[in-house]
């Protein structure tokens, strides 16, 4: 696990959602765990690939996702629409992208995939038992759970 | 902060502008933006080959451009855009921002590079800054 790659994620989603949502952000407690991950309503999966690999899932209750995009496109939400899916799609690459910025300018090279949004209730993912570093990170509009899993190719 | 308004002789005519991105919301904050300045007409191209076809239709006074894109990404559209039309002027604006990035982006032909997330105060500093000195276009074919 690049636990320095991981910090910087923590990081950049952390600094992004204080800047976007507003300053009542906290990480919790940061915990390993075995896979698989357990996710909730709306899970977002961004594909990590370069001189390391893995993902990172942002998954977080139906509610939340429903308020965070009513707070990014400044009206409530009517359900979840292809917009409100995009918001939080382009929330969570906003997140990373910074973080995969910094990651290359330190000199690594790392790329990212267009974010997926996927709903529905309970959801798990299988990733291949690699160990997933889990960071709960409180908003004003809920939490919203980062799961990281990323390996040096050799 | 320095006027959008500044336009040359004509401040009558509306600007144009075409915003290339993938993300309905990306495209959606955007135009937001765009809207609250006055006389900027903004249209709108969902990748980068739906946005080479755009630009050669409308030929709009200014490109805003994502890099990440499904398929034909932003760095090759702008490359292709400003291989067609030297004189485009494109905005990148990505959450991918390192500096190869950036150089990459700008070696293509674009002429400003925003980070995300974009402010109404960014886009109207890189709108100025790419416009400044700005020669006349032929008008857009209909």
């Amino acid at each position: 696990m690049r636990l320095d790659f991981v910090r910087m994620f923590v990081d950049s989603t952390t600094e992004l959602f204080q800047t976007v949502l507003g300053p009542t952000v906290g990480v919790k407690s940061i915990s390993v765990r075995p896979s698989p991950v357990a996710g909730r309503d709306v899970l977002t999966i961004i594909s990590l690939t370069g001189d390391s690999q893995g993902r990172v899932i942002f998954d977080m209750d139906l509610f939340t996702a429903m308020q965070l995009a009513g707070c990014l496109l400044g009206e409530p939400s009517p359900g979840m629409t292809p917009l409100v899916r995009s918001s939080i799609a382009e929330l969570a690459s906003m997140a990373i992208g910074q973080a995969i910025s910094k990651i290359n300018d330190s000199g690594s090279k790392l790329r990212m995939s267009p974010p997926i949004v996927i709903t529905g209730a309970n959801l798990v993912s299988y990733d291949q038992c690699f160990e997933t570093l889990v960071a709960p990170i409180s908003t004003a509009y809920g939490e919203v759970r980062m799961n990281i899993t990323i390996q040096d190719l050799n | 902060m320095e006027s959008l308004t500044e336009r040359g002789s004509d401040s009558q005519t509306p600007m144009t502008c075409l915003i290339v991105d993938d993300s309905a919301f990306a495209r959606f904050h955007l135009k937001r933006l765009i809207d609250s300045f006055e006389n900027v007409l903004a249209s709108e191209a969902a990748n980068g080959n739906e946005a080479i076809t755009e630009y050669r239709r409308l030929k709009p006074d200014f490109v805003l451009m994502d890099i990440i894109m499904p398929g034909l990404e932003g760095v090759e559209t702008v490359r292709r855009i400003c291989e067609s039309d030297p004189t485009a002027r494109v905005i990148m604006i990505s959450s991918i921002s390192h500096r190869e990035k950036v150089e990459e982006a700008l070696a293509a032909g674009a002429k400003y590079f925003i980070p995300k997330p974009v402010t109404t105060d960014d886009l109207r500093r890189a709108i100025d800054e790419v416009l400044r000195n700005r020669r006349e276009k032929p008008e857009a074919q209909q």
